[in-house]
């Protein structure tokens, strides 16, 4: 097969597993927003309103870590339990445009939760072109992170059960709390370099300062606080996770 | 030529319980254009090999060459040729059986009309016309298990590998499907299959193998297998006649109050005799494939057992 036709075919599984699935489950839809949209109302309730644009962030970068989990949940469940994985696999397509069909998929169902966070957005900030395009930069590099991420745990499952306990304590971890929600200024200085550990947290970082919120110097490190580091940052640990999804995932049973 | 070679092929399943032999050195050839059968009991090594010769495991040693190329090291290639229909698999529960086929065949390459050309085909082929625009989540599980069969077959892949492909599937759907699968050998497909339903082997296969344990036991026609376990006649005796005294005439098997003995020619007169003296009723046929898999993989059993106690 060439590039092109597997290019045709990575559209395909985004064409029959994203929109057809969503036009034909519209709960997904409910789905994609509800927990964003959960945070993002208490934080409106309970923090001042001057956090507000910190939350918003959260939600699109909720939004965007999450298509990890779904890419998770689905590829376990289409290779364990509906055995399907395996049917695409054994075929011309290459198995990394089974991964893009996927993730596209994810990416699919999440676009309208973005797109309401990002019409959100621009009620609370003044928002460019040039903010807007860097900040799709960042959601497309969180998408590409989580999916790798999400696949690559998929691969070392046995059994469906699993799935919830893993997907709970890696998705939590990476998305609720870092400082996603909240500003990075809310963690005790001496130990804002340490939420660097998850890479969300430059995900947040930069959205937030692509967008024109104050960000804090990070003590200890302060090349963190640097716009050109956390973008190299997020970029290095983009391919270091999408190349972890090829190499150790286990195409193979072993 | 052939079109997959084994060759001391090896799986073993390591875990903190123990191992688990699955493949033991298995030597296996299948000639391009078969359509082969591999027969086996729950967890002989049958879905282990196909699992090992379609790439989606490693073996513990050996190699398998498909069209002459290996599997292990030349996975890509080998991926352009093949179409496997898995254990259980289960098709995408929100697409119709129109959908799937389409899509399959897309995803692998195929122009949209010739993908819809040969969904037309398949769809008729198997059967699944009039529910071609239902959702499968609402489809029976036999519609389910065709639909999954039909978007594979429709690959026409040059080989296929189909693992229990008539499933929970009724006689008639049964018919459909190996009506389409023979159609895939016609046009040049060289096929695999593994079934629980002998009678299907039978019907379908060309040449069929026999694993148990890990073991190929048997390689040839369905003929010869029934040749090989030197048992022709099928004697079924309802009363009459115990297990035990009916041993020493040849394999017995005892089922629901009737009991089936497998003998040779020469002993027919005698048994049937003795019938008519106790009055017990007596029915006389041929060996079935079912009955001759009973005793070669039996006798493997008991072999083993014997081994084992030794």
């Amino acid at each position: 097969m060439t590039w092109k036709t597997q290019i045709n075919a990575i559209w395909r599984i985004c064409y029959f597993y994203g929109f057809l699935a969503l036009t034909r489950t519209p709960v997904m839809f409910l789905a994609m927003f509800l927990t964003p949209l959960t945070f993002l109302f208490f934080l409106y309730v309970v923090a001042p309103h001057s956090l507000l644009p910190f939350a918003v962030i959260g939600g699109i970068l909720f939004s965007a870590l999450y298509t990890g989990n779904g890419m998770m949940n689905d590829c376990a469940y289409l290779r364990l339990e509906r055995q399907l994985q395996q049917v695409f696999v054994t075929s011309p397509l290459r198995p990394m445009a089974w991964v893009f069909g996927m993730a596209f998929s994810e990416l699919a169902w999440t676009l309208p939760a973005l797109g309401l966070f990002i019409i959100v957005l621009s009620l609370v900030v003044h928002l460019t072109v040039l903010s807007i395009l860097a900040l799709l930069g960042v959601i497309l590099l969180t998408w590409l992170l989580a999916t790798s991420l999400g696949f690559l745990i998929s691969t070392f499952f046995r059994q469906l059960r699993e799935i919830w306990p893993i997907g709970t304590v890696v998705f939590t971890s990476l998305s609720v709390l870092p400082p996603m929600f909240y500003p990075i200024s809310a963690i005790p200085a001496g130990f804002r370099w340490a939420a660097f550990v998850s890479p969300s947290t430059f995900a947040s970082q930069l959205a937030d300062q692509v967008i024109g919120l104050s960000v804090p110097t990070i003590s200890v490190v302060p090349a963190l606080s640097s716009v050109p580091v956390e973008v190299a940052g997020m970029v290095a640990l983009t391919l270091l996770f999408m190349l972890m999804a090829m190499r150790l995932a286990r195409w193979r049973e072993p | 030529m052939d079109a997959l070679v084994a060759r001391s092929l090896s799986k073993t399943y390591r875990s903190a319980r123990g191992t688990v032999q699955a493949l033991d050195a298995v030597d296996m050839s299948i000639a391009k254009g078969r359509l082969f059968a591999f027969l086996g009991r729950n967890g002989a090594g049958k879905t282990t090999f196909i699992k090992i010769a379609s790439g989606l495991l490693l073996p513990t040693a050996g190699t398998v060459q498909l069209f002459g190329v290996d599997v292990v090291e030349h996975a890509r290639e080998v991926r352009e040729q093949i179409a496997i229909v898995p254990q259980e698999g289960k098709p995408f529960y929100h697409l119709t059986p129109r959908e799937h086929i389409v899509e399959y065949l897309r995803v692998r390459g195929a122009t949209g009309e010739s993908a819809k050309n040969r969904t037309q085909e398949v769809l008729e082929g198997m059967g699944l016309l009039p529910y071609q625009d239902v959702p499968a989540m609402v489809l029976s599980g036999g519609l389910q298990q065709r639909t999954l069969v039909a978007m594979v077959l429709a690959t026409e892949a040059p080989f296929l590998f189909l693992d229990e492909p008539t499933l929970g599937m009724d006689p008639f759907a049964r018919r459909q499907v190996w009506e389409v699968i023979r159609r895939a050998a016609r046009k040049g497909s060289t096929v695999l299959l593994t079934t629980h339903y002998l009678d299907e082997a039978e019907q379908l296969s060309e040449e069929l193998a026999v694993i148990e344990g890990g073991h190929v036991l048997y390689q040839g026609g369905a003929e010869a297998l029934k040749s090989k376990v030197r048992r022709e006649i099928r004697l079924q005796f309802e009363g009459g006649f115990t297990a035990q005294e009916l041993a020493s005439y040849g394999e017995v098997f005892t089922e629901r109050g009737r009991i089936t003995l497998l003998t040779t020619r020469n002993r027919v007169e005698e048994l049937t005799r003795l019938a008519l003296a106790r009055k017990s009723a007596i029915n006389v046929g041929p060996v079935t494939l079912e009955e001759a898999f009973l005793t070669l993989v039996g006798r493997a059993i008991e072999d083993e057992d014997a081994e084992a106690a030794a």
